[in-house]
């Protein structure tokens, strides 16, 4: 690949300059960076495809299963996730994903099963299979009374930073989550994303070699949501195994190497995003824009256009599905001939990740987000 | 990891706890007033119906005031965390619940044994209470410190985000302990079961102790007087560990 125009890797795609994405020949993700082996820009890129290579695990999960008195909110989980891979975990609320990270993180134990972090068993070698993990969870837990710095301070104690490491790795983090030149203000003072960002740097000052990420940029304004990504994506070129849990299926779809999708405490599917959207090609689309806008009956008129499985309003556009593209644009076409008005945009689209979570989770979609059937 | 190095671990991180409780939640309303107001309300009470002298009241007072202080910070705290969702930031570190729990411990015993001094110079310079033995009085409120202080932390795994929920436990402790352990009512005055519960109550022997220090009478040795205390440190923090892990599903 040496004197292409790669640029950066988005999960299991090379991005290349023009943005279209290389799919990877491993059935594998991570894996798949390792087999493409690009000249990376720097040294840390070069240190993850390494990483990528060795055999060793991060996360093993086998026949994992959690009851809470008759209720099974985890019903025999397994997997396992690669050195140096970043994982998603998504599924609807109630799914099961903070009670696996309880237990994974050895907050919860498992009612059977077991779970082991880079070797270590969660259950009986719980403080040594934390020491290499950092936890950020999906409440921006920081303590409000005290001040930033002291927050960085508590944490670093608690996963016993040397003494001269804390403050240099602290000053590090707060400069990087741009939190430094408030490091001395108490923390209720902070903004929604300055909480949030300082929950991710508390949750990486002991430098993990994984990191458990809750809904890491859920609900943040523009800024915070930039910075956040831009760590995450560093963190993953410097080899740091990341287990993401986040309801941004796009995020998923952009940052992991492989996902799985978890529904009423059971894996529906593992496997790399491209990969997974393989499995629902009948659910291919054409994204439409008319010149005159939208009209109330359009909707239903171009549901029943022929080919059109069902029909979608997005925004301006209107998103229909079929197994048919190129029929669907004919008829499309025709159809904005006959009620006078101009097509100002049409695209094809393959599956998204979201289609698929839609699809494995029985979710349905209703106006222009997902929602639960029950 | 060796055990020094583990050890080692377990208290710097005991005392990271133990910092971030003072700093937070020392001033806290709930924890002054059941910490430092109640008892010193307690005193004027006996004082007003003159059961006793102020100088003779001061041993009870400062068994009283170990008791309330060093179990008013975890039944606050604990709760508050739980809401904030900073207890799990806590049960996730790489540390053992008891360090945890002598962590939580560690901040209600350094706030009780700075009210039981300020308590102990205030009657020193106010009332020139005479003391006897002050090794004893020192032994005394330590202990009782951290055995109440175990005893918040204890109380405080219940799992309620409340912290009146866990405070209205506690009470129902330590309001018929004052009674039943010499506290302001010699123990040789109390029924026949009544003299029987004060044996298990560790106020007891935290008393005895303090009592000792002032006026030397003792109903127990100093020796049997700590060991209790230890007993009880050791049983609170064996069930504290128990009902924090039970509780954390």
């Amino acid at each position: 690949m040496k004197g292409t125009n790669l640029e950066f890797e988005e999960g299991d795609k090379i991005v290349l300059h023009n943005g279209s994405p290389l799919l990877p020949t491993s059935t594998d993700g991570a894996a798949a960076k390792a087999i493409d082996t690009p000249t990376p820009s720097d040294g840390a890129a070069a240190k993850a495809i390494e990483t990528t290579k060795t055999d060793a695990q991060a996360i093993e999960v086998s026949h994992l299963v959690k009851r809470f008195g008759a209720f099974t909110a985890v019903n025999d989980i397994s997997f396992s996730v690669a050195v140096g891979e970043t994982f998603g975990f998504l599924g609807p609320n109630g799914a099961g994903k903070t009670t696996t990270i309880r237990m994974l993180t050895g907050i919860s134990p498992p009612t059977s099963g077991m779970a082991t972090i880079f070797g270590h068993d969660i259950v009986r070698e719980t403080v040594a299979a934390r020491q290499s993990m950092g936890i950020v969870s999906e409440t921006s837990n920081v303590y409000t009374d005290l001040t930033g710095w002291q927050n960085m301070m508590l944490a670093a104690q608690l996963y016993r930073v040397g003494r001269s490491e804390r403050d240099k790795k602290a000053t590090e983090l707060l400069k990087r989550f741009e939190l430094h030149e408030r490091r001395g203000d108490k923390v209720h003072g902070y903004s929604k994303g300055m909480k949030r960002r300082l929950t991710i740097a508390m949750g990486l000052v002991n430098s993990p070699r994984l990191l458990f990420l809750d809904e890491p940029t859920s609900g943040l304004d523009v800024e915070s949501n930039l910075i956040i990504r831009d760590m995450i994506s560093d963190l993953i070129a410097g080899g740091v195994t990341v287990f993401l849990t986040t309801h941004n299926i796009e995020e998923a779809n952009v940052l992991c190497d492989r996902v799985a999708i978890i529904d009423k405490g059971h894996i529906a599917a593992i496997d790399a995003p491209e990969r997974l959207k393989k499995t629902i090609q009948s659910v291919q689309s054409v994204e439409v824009a008319f010149l005159d806008g939208k009209s109330p009956e359009r909707l239903d008129e171009l549901r029943s256009l022929p080919m059109v499985n069902d029909a979608r309003k997005e925004g301006d556009k209107f998103k229909l599905f079929t197994e048919n593209p190129t029929e669907v644009i004919e008829s499309v076409m025709a159809y904005a001939q006959t009620h006078h008005t101009r097509v100002i945009s049409i695209t094809t689209l393959g599956p998204s990740l979201e289609d698929v979570f839609v699809k494995l989770t029985g979710l349905q979609h209703s106006g222009g987000g997902v929602t639960a059937i029950d | 990891m060796g055990f020094q190095d583990r050890l080692s671990r377990e208290l710097v991180a005991a005392w990271a706890i133990a910092k971030k409780d003072v700093l937070i939640y020392y001033l806290r309303p709930g924890v002054i007033v059941g910490g430092v107001l109640f008892p010193l309300f307690m005193f004027l009470a006996f004082t007003a119906g003159k059961l006793a002298t102020p100088v003779a009241l001061v041993p009870g007072l400062i068994g009283i005031t170990t008791l309330f202080s060093a179990s008013s910070i975890e039944p606050v705290s604990v709760p508050i965390e739980r809401r904030m969702a900073t207890f799990d930031r806590l049960l996730a570190a790489p540390i053992s619940l008891n360090a945890l729990v002598l962590g939580e411990s560690l901040s209600g015993l350094l706030y009780s044994l700075l009210i039981a001094v300020v308590v102990f110079v205030a009657a020193l310079i106010i009332l020139m209470t005479p003391i006897t033995n002050i090794f004893l009085i020192v032994l005394g409120i330590l202990f009782s410190s951290l055995c109440f202080a175990t005893l918040g932390t204890l109380f405080a795994a219940y799992p309620t985000e409340n912290p009146g929920d866990i405070i209205s436990m506690v009470n129902v402790i330590r309001f018929p302990l004052i009674f039943i352990s010499g506290v302001f009512i010699p123990i040789a005055t109390l029924p026949a079961v009544g003299q029987m519960i004060a044996y298990i109550s560790p106020l007891t022997y935290a008393n005895d102790l303090i009592q000792g220090g002032y006026n030397g009478k003792m109903t127990f040795h100093p020796i049997v007087d700590v060991l209790m205390l230890i007993v009880f440190i050791l049983i609170f923090q064996l069930i504290a560990n128990y009902l924090y892990k039970r509780f954390n599903d």
